[in-house]
């Protein structure tokens, strides 16, 4: 596997794979760190499957 | 009363959720009269009821408090 | 294609944005693969007509948009696809392989669909200039079209009696009838263009006359006059020319023809005439040509045409002379021509064969030779003209040497073709347009010249498309047509124009065909069609994997009938149809019918719980009675809700209680797993067939079924395993350990999510937080390496100024300018007190109106901002910065809504819809007037947090925070760390905890960063966000200590049972218990034979209504560790429900196989423990078998429940934090801030917050840290400005808005003024969120909120009445 070439300090960055609701949580928890963000989905929207519900039990909560 | 009547509404709305419920209106292209002026506010618990009666005093039709 | 988001449910376009509030909110391009042709129609179009959009729209049936489409470009469709020469046939690249698709007829048969006369007319915002145009033929009228849409009042002046040019005057009536043209030219006159005919311009009127009242002139006057015949004789009455014949004959006149005629010429028009003489009952017609057929201009099908219908040829004669007898001609002499070497046109020249005269006998001769120009008029203002009486101009933008005068078409080419002079004419239009507007004239285009396939490409094609014969419209039968005008076209069928545009190469692929419609519409000029998958290098140190899931697919289980019967659907589709943004919009139908359904039933665990798939999907049962509850506020109490389930696994927070609302609700629960659905036939009712409970077979029948569908691993599960080099597990979830949930199995690479196993959203967010702990930790010397900061300058003081507000309206595209009138707007905005400045931006929110609102700000020196736009939820952050950034304090700045609000939910209402956006913005200006500078507080973050409680959550937190480089207090009111932990000794999967244990509590004591306080009271807790205060006492002695962040994390307990003679007897144990004996106690006495354990004591009970969700494990657990030592020993276990979810549930069905005996009794009839002579005995009803059974037991287990600490109520206090009814911490929002408390800085981990299992417990307790590390890794935070303020002046400590605060923030003080107490309220900046509860409470105006304030909202109050304050 090709190694980053960062002279062996620690890249001050994260790659995120979904951007469902787990990898968008993750993302603004990282980016509130002072951590640099790639978040990476194959879809052309972040949400994942949440932003297709309608509602959210137990609280019939508006999922979007 | 003149079948033409369209009442003039002020809706208080809560921005964060009849005032985005007005949004999703617009972003879902759902047509409604033209009457309404909505007044956003960050809570409706915000919405002093002087404002509302000051409104029904000057002459609105209706007050609406969406939150 | 299909519309994936909304399941299949509906169809998309290739060009879309995902779901209206996508984020990023942009349109995407669903390009499969590349176009098969080169679209070269399309570029040999002089115009660009979109044909492969037609065509495909064409396929799909959809003839109105087809038309639409054409119109959009062309304004002359209906002519065009009769009479137009066709470029894009001849280069149609399917025409490369077989026939050409039949272009023209498709344009035709679109246009025979609609009926133009009730075509809606767009609407029209004026600009006020005038534009004339010269002639009314197709260059004209195209001209006329596209400035009359612009906005532009156009006067056509045209010197025949009516309007149409050559399309009316010169072709006849059966190619294009009359009736058609005029419904088009009627349309383009519906557009306000005025058309004045029999106005010939240099006679009847001046030019110059014309100039002095419009901005700019359109030349457009063609090329009427005919060619004259060359020869002795030819000056005699009976040789007439072409076009005058053709234009009497189309006006009506009587026209006097002989027996036999003769036509002169090759082109159409010479062909027009041939017909058309005989049509008017000449006995002979020939058409005399100096060269061959091949090198005729006419259309291939004309001369065909013409052949038909019985006219003679004579190719390769020229005539010479014309005789005449007794006055009228009689015969005329022709010379026979050879083909010569090319001339200048490139074709080959005739050249006359010597003595080989002939003559013909002729009473008629028409000359229709070509045409030429007739512009007199136009010397008077001095317009150029060539030497052959055309008008020279720019040919990009029909500029002539006069300013403001343009040209185009059969004026500046001499005779050409219909669409080249709508072509001209259009050109000349955006260059007028321009012109009238002051943008500058020259503007670079793109003309892309059509391209052909090439050889390889072509037997490619072949191989790919099966040959496909053009369907060949039907036209008038010749013996039927020349007799009369009657149009010969006959038109296509829809069936044939379907067939026909299906043969279209461009549209037999999936996805985007490029056809190019989205491009020529996108006025920001966004669409790239060159633009490739690209492959980014990134460097990160460390990656989450949070794929998400798939859903199981359905059709692998036929009986259910999924995907071949439509009303048996999934239940994310039944979901989407539930919204009120889905595909039904919110309407509650079944899809075959779109009927309101009566019965729905819902099937659970299809493609969970079965063979190849052992494990629960987790979130269906909720998920269900979710949409069975929804489904009943949609369509009323009637509706009736079935729902099939094996276990109801309502195992979290709140669950219980929702599922038992749902049966109140009448939702109706049916224990049983069904074995198949049949469709009823006729009335697409579904029969779902099944067993009950003592095995008896049973159906019922429904309008609509949804299928529960379990959860798979993402489909590129395999593909990201092997990328990242991580480990699935047997089910290619991605394989973790219990004590390392996050964790996968190379170093760096974290996992969030149903990835690792089917989870439910709060689970989820825990996960993801716990991973983002992981990074955190990992990458802490990295931290802050790779972001920017932004930097703001000095605030500029505005305090005392007379306020100037600039007000900024977006057009944003069309989105808002093509609903209400932005010009109108922006004017009005102009004339509202105290705005000194109004821009119009095409999109307000680009990066380079940012700078220009900079730009206006500094240069007109305002002072407030008002951006007329879309929603401020998601756009006012960005505007408050830009104003931020041009020294303004951001909260002088207002938004309008004239988007969301209005411009898109008034589409059909112009003039009321501009009305509303004018009060809309005048609302903004009355309140950006009164606009004030917020103080945005900062407050010092101390760098270190509390833990409380030092169970295996309370010490992950601390070690995870410790890691990351954070200072920790540890506060333990017991002796021994490891709380609940301590009394597991091993888990369902055999891991053993004590060691795990104990090298966290020895880590914990190790690490510098920990403050480890045991036997340990909080005394109180201080302060706010970034400030905590904290005292405890220890031993009688007190320590305080400061910090940041609070993490509670103080466990729970096991219930001690009352019931089932525990206490009362020494072989009743609880699960702990017996875990302890089994770990430690080297197993179970010898002679326990037969074991029962009792579930749900002391959960899903009056007192405490929620299930405990771990006892099902557990029990399994430890039932299974009996078997293992002691295979002989029977284990019964009494349950309610097996609430095995996720991966445990094979553990479950290991039991089973291991013959441990699983009884369900109901909770109204709950087992009975009796000690009797020889031991215990249990009874219970076995509601599966429907019998009482009697057990002897050696040893009764009770899985007695989770109980929170009792010192909850206390710390909560402290915090400032809620509890539930059951005593667990209430977190800030159940499923997306399951970590976080509504109170800022205080966070909530493991069983403090509900009952869980080791690697949830640990999850969240990571997620706890992270969610700490996002407060402590800042230095200082900004607090929002708009909060409450206090105007002690105003406030009398009355009071009233202490109690209403939802957030405590308000206190009452008093303090010495003037010698007396003086009572007031104080704010806490940190508490406060602004909800202005305390404003509307006050009354005496005493406590108000910034940017809110009672005058601010009144101000907005007068201006939407239009009143005075």
């Amino acid at each position: 596997m090709q190694q980053p070439k960062t002279n062996g300090k620690k890249v001050g960055a994260a790659l995120i794979v979904g951007g469902g609701i787990g990898g968008m949580a993750a993302a603004l928890d990282l980016a509130a760190c002072g951590i640099k963000v790639y978040l990476a989905d194959s879809k052309p929207s972040i949400g994942g499957v949440m932003a297709q519900l309608d509602k959210t039990f137990p609280t019939n909560d508006c999922a979007m | 009363m003149n079948d033409n009547f369209e009442p003039l509404i002020i809706g208080f709305c809560c921005n964060w959720c009849a005032y985005s419920g007005a949004d999703l209106a617009g972003v879902s292209r759902l047509q409604y009269p033209t009457s309404l002026r909505i007044i956003r506010v960050m809570c409706s618990g915000m919405v002093h009821p002087n404002l509302v009666i000051d409104a029904l005093q000057k002459g609105v039709d209706g007050v609406l408090v969406g939150g | 294609m299909k519309n994936e988001f909304e399941v299949g449910l509906s169809d998309r376009k290739a060009v879309y944005i995902l779901f209206p509030q996508s984020i990023p909110n942009k349109a995407t391009i669903d390009k499969r693969e590349e176009r098969p042709c080169k679209a070269a129609c399309m570029y040999a179009c002089p115009i660009n007509t979109n044909v492969l959009g037609y065509v495909k729209l064409i396929a799909q049936g959809k003839y109105k948009e087809a038309y639409q489409m054409n119109r959009d470009i062309n304004p002359l469709p209906s002519a065009c696809g009769r009479v137009c020469y066709a470029p894009c046939e001849k280069n149609c690249n399917r025409g490369q392989l077989e026939d050409p698709i039949a272009i023209r007829e498709l344009k035709m048969f679109v246009a025979d669909q609609v009926n133009i006369d009730e075509l809606p007319i767009p609407q029209i915002t004026k600009t006020g200039k005038k534009v004339a145009v010269i002639g009314a033929g197709p260059g004209g009228l195209a001209a006329a079209n596209d400035l009359a849409l612009k906005g532009h009042d156009v006067t056509i002046f045209e010197a025949q009696p009516e309007a149409g040019g050559m399309l009316r005057y010169a072709i006849p009536e059966y190619r294009l009838p009359k009736k058609i043209l005029e419904q088009e030219i009627n349309y383009i006159k519906r557009l306000g263009v005025e058309i004045k005919t029999g106005v010939e311009v240099g006679k009847d009127i001046a030019l110059a006359n014309i100039r002095k009242d419009c901005q700019a002139i359109f030349i457009g006057v063609g090329a009427p006059g005919g060619m004259k015949l060359e020869g002795e004789g030819a000056d005699q009455p009976g040789v007439t020319d072409g076009i005058k014949f053709l234009q009497a004959v189309n006006l009506g006149r009587k026209v006097e023809i002989g027996k036999k005629v003769a036509v002169v010429g090759g082109g159409n028009t010479a062909i027009d005439c041939a017909r058309t003489v005989k049509r008017l009952g000449a006995e002979e017609v020939r058409l005399v040509y100096r060269r061959t057929r091949a090198e005729m201009p006419a259309a291939a099908e004309e001369i065909e045409a013409m052949e038909k219908e019985g006219i003679k040829t004579d190719y390769l004669t020229l005539p010479k002379r014309f005789f005449s007898k007794n006055g009228t001609l009689s015969e005329m002499e022709c010379i026979k021509m050879q083909l010569g070497e090319p001339d200048a046109s490139g074709r080959r020249r005739p050249v006359p064969i010597a003595g080989s005269e002939f003559k013909v006998s002729v009473d008629t001769v028409i000359a229709a030779l070509g045409q030429v120009t007739q512009v007199e008029f136009l010397k008077e203002m001095g317009v150029n003209l060539a030497k052959n009486g055309t008008v020279p101009i720019d040919p990009n933008t029909g500029v002539t040497n006069i300013e403001g005068i343009f040209a185009g078409g059969d004026v500046v080419t001499g005779a050409a073709y219909v669409i080249d002079a709508i072509s001209a004419g259009k050109k000349a239009a955006i260059s007028i347009d321009r012109y009238l507007k002051g943008d500058p004239i020259e503007v670079l285009r793109e003309d892309k010249k059509p391209e052909k396939l090439d050889e390889k490409e072509v037997a490619v094609l072949k191989q790919r498309f099966p040959s496909e014969n053009r369907v060949h419209m039907k036209e008038l039968p010749v013996a039927e047509r020349v007799t009369n005008f009657k149009e010969v076209a006959l038109g296509f069928s829809p069936e044939q124009a379907v067939k026909e545009a299906i043969r279209c190469l461009a549209g037999q692929i999936e996805g985007c065909i490029e056809c190019e419609e989205c491009k020529r519409r996108c006025e920001a000029l966004a669409v790239d069609y060159t633009q490739k998958e690209e492959k980014v290098e990134i460097n990160v140190g460390s990656i989450i994997l949070s794929p998400g899931y798939q859903v199981y697919d359905a059709t692998g289980k036929p009986e259910f009938g999924y995907g071949r019967f439509p009303n048996v659907i999934g239940a994310l589709e039944f979901e989407r149809i539930l919204s009120a943004s889905g595909p039904f919009g919110g309407h509650v139908v079944r899809p075959s019918d779109h009927k309101e359904p009566k019965r729905i039933a819902f099937i659970q665990c299809i493609g969970s719980r079965d063979h190849e798939r052992d494990y629960c999907s987790s979130f269906c049962c909720m998920f269900a009675t979710k949409e069975a509850i929804i489904a009943k506020e949609h369509l009323g109490k009637d509706l009736q809700c079935d729902i099939f389930f094996m276990d109801m696994r309502a195992f979290s927070k709140g669950f219980d209680e929702y599922y038992e609302r749902a049966k109140q609700l009448g939702i109706n629960y049916i224990r049983s797993r069904p074995a198949s659905i049949e469709e009823v036939p006729g009335s697409r009712n579904l029969t779902v067939k099944y067993l009950i409970e003592d095995d008896k077979k049973a159906s019922r029948e429904y309008d609509m079924v949804i299928l529960s569908i379990g959860t798979q691993p993402p489909k590129e599960a395999d593909r990201i395993a092997k990328i990242f080099g991580i480990e699935l597990n047997e089910h290619h979830f991605c394989k973790t350990s219990p004590f390392h949930p996050v964790e996968s199995k190379r170093s760096g690479i974290y996992l969030a999510g149903a990835f690792t196993q089917p989870k439910d959203i709060p689970e989820t967010v825990m996960e993801a937080s716990g991973a983002a702990s992981k990074v955190l930790s990992l990458l802490k010397e990295a931290r802050g390496s790779l972001i920017v900061k932004e930097d703001f300058p000095e605030e500029r003081n505005v305090l005392g100024e007379e306020p100037r507000v600039g007000v900024f309206v977006c057009n944003c595209g069309s989105n808002i300018a093509g609903f209400v009138n932005v010009p109108e707007i922006a004017e009005y905005a102009k004339t509202l007190p105290n705005v000194v400045y109004v821009g119009n931006n095409l999109y307000t929110c680009s990066n380079d109106t940012q700078d220009n609102i900079k730009e206006k700000i500094k240069e007109h020196n305002l002072n407030r901002v008002v951006v007329s736009a879309c929603t401020p939820r998601t756009h006012e952050p960005l505007f408050r910065n830009t104003v931020r950034k041009a020294g303004l304090n951001p909260y002088l700045f207002e938004m309008a809504n004239i988007r969301d609000q209005c411009s898109w939910v008034h589409m059909n209402e112009r003039e009321k819809g501009t009305q509303k956006a004018k009060d809309l913005v005048r609302m903004a200006v009355a309140k950006a007037r009164l606009l004030e500078p917020l103080e945005m507080m900062t407050v010092p973050v101390n760098k270190a947090a509390l833990v409380i409680g030092s169970g295996l959550s309370g010490m992950t937190s601390a070690l995870e925070l410790a890691d990351q480089g954070f200072e920790v207090y540890l506060v333990e009111k017991e002796k021994e760390l490891g709380g609940y932990l301590k009394q597991i000794h091993y888990l369902i999967d055999g891991t053993k905890t004590n060691n795990e244990l104990k090298s966290l509590a020895a880590r914990v004591k190790e690490n510098k960063n920990i403050h480890l306080f045991t036997q340990a009271k909080i005394e109180k807790v201080d302060g706010f966000i970034g400030n905590f205060k904290t005292k405890i006492t220890m031993n009688g002695t007190s320590k305080e200590f400061e910090h940041g962040t609070v993490i509670v994390a103080t466990g729970s307990k096991e219930y001690k049972p009352k019931e089932y003679l525990y206490g009362a007897d020494e072989r009743v144990l609880t699960q702990l218990e017996l875990e302890q004996k089994l770990a430690q106690g080297g197993g179970l006495a010898k002679g326990v034979k037969n074991v029962v354990m009792i579930q749900c004591v002391g959960s899903r009970d009056e007192e405490r209504p929620y299930c405990s969700r771990l006892c099902c494990n557990e029990a399994v657990k430890n039932a299974l560790k009996i078997k293992e030592l002691s295979p002989e020993t029977n284990v019964y276990v009494l349950y309610r429900d097996v609430r095995t979810y996720g991966f445990k549930e094979s553990y479950y069905t290991q039991a089973r196989q291991k013959g441990i005996v699983f009884i369900r009794y109901e909770k109204d009839q709950k087992p009975e423990v009796v000690k009797t002579k020889n031991g215990l005995k249990v009874n219970v009803f076995d509601q599966t078998l429907g019998i009482p059974v009697t057990m002897n037991s050696d040893l009764v287990v009770l899985s007695a429940g989770v109980v929170p600490n009792e010192d909850n109520k206390t710390i909560g206090q402290y915090l400032k934090v809620p509890l539930n009814k059951d005593g667990f911490f209430l977190e800030a929002h159940m499923k997306l801030r399951p970590i976080d408390f509504a109170t800022d800085g205080v966070f909530l981990a493991g069983m403090a917050h509900f009952p869980k299992a080791v690697e949830e417990s640990i999850a969240q307790s990571q997620a706890a840290s992270s969610r700490a590390a996002t407060v402590l890794s800042k230095d200082s935070i900004e607090l929002e400005g708009i909060i409450s303020k206090v105007v002690d002046a105003n406030c009398d400590g009355c009071a009233f808005c202490i109690d209403p605060c939802p957030y405590r923030g308000i206190t009452l003080i008093e303090y010495m003024s003037k010698d007396a107490i003086k009572k007031t309220v104080e704010v806490n900046e940190v508490l406060c969120k602004g909800c202005g509860t305390c404003m509307a409470t006050c009354p005496k105006k005493g406590i108000f909120v910034g940017g809110f304030k009672l005058e601010q909202i009144s101000a907005q109050v007068n201006a939407a009445l239009g009143v005075e304050a």
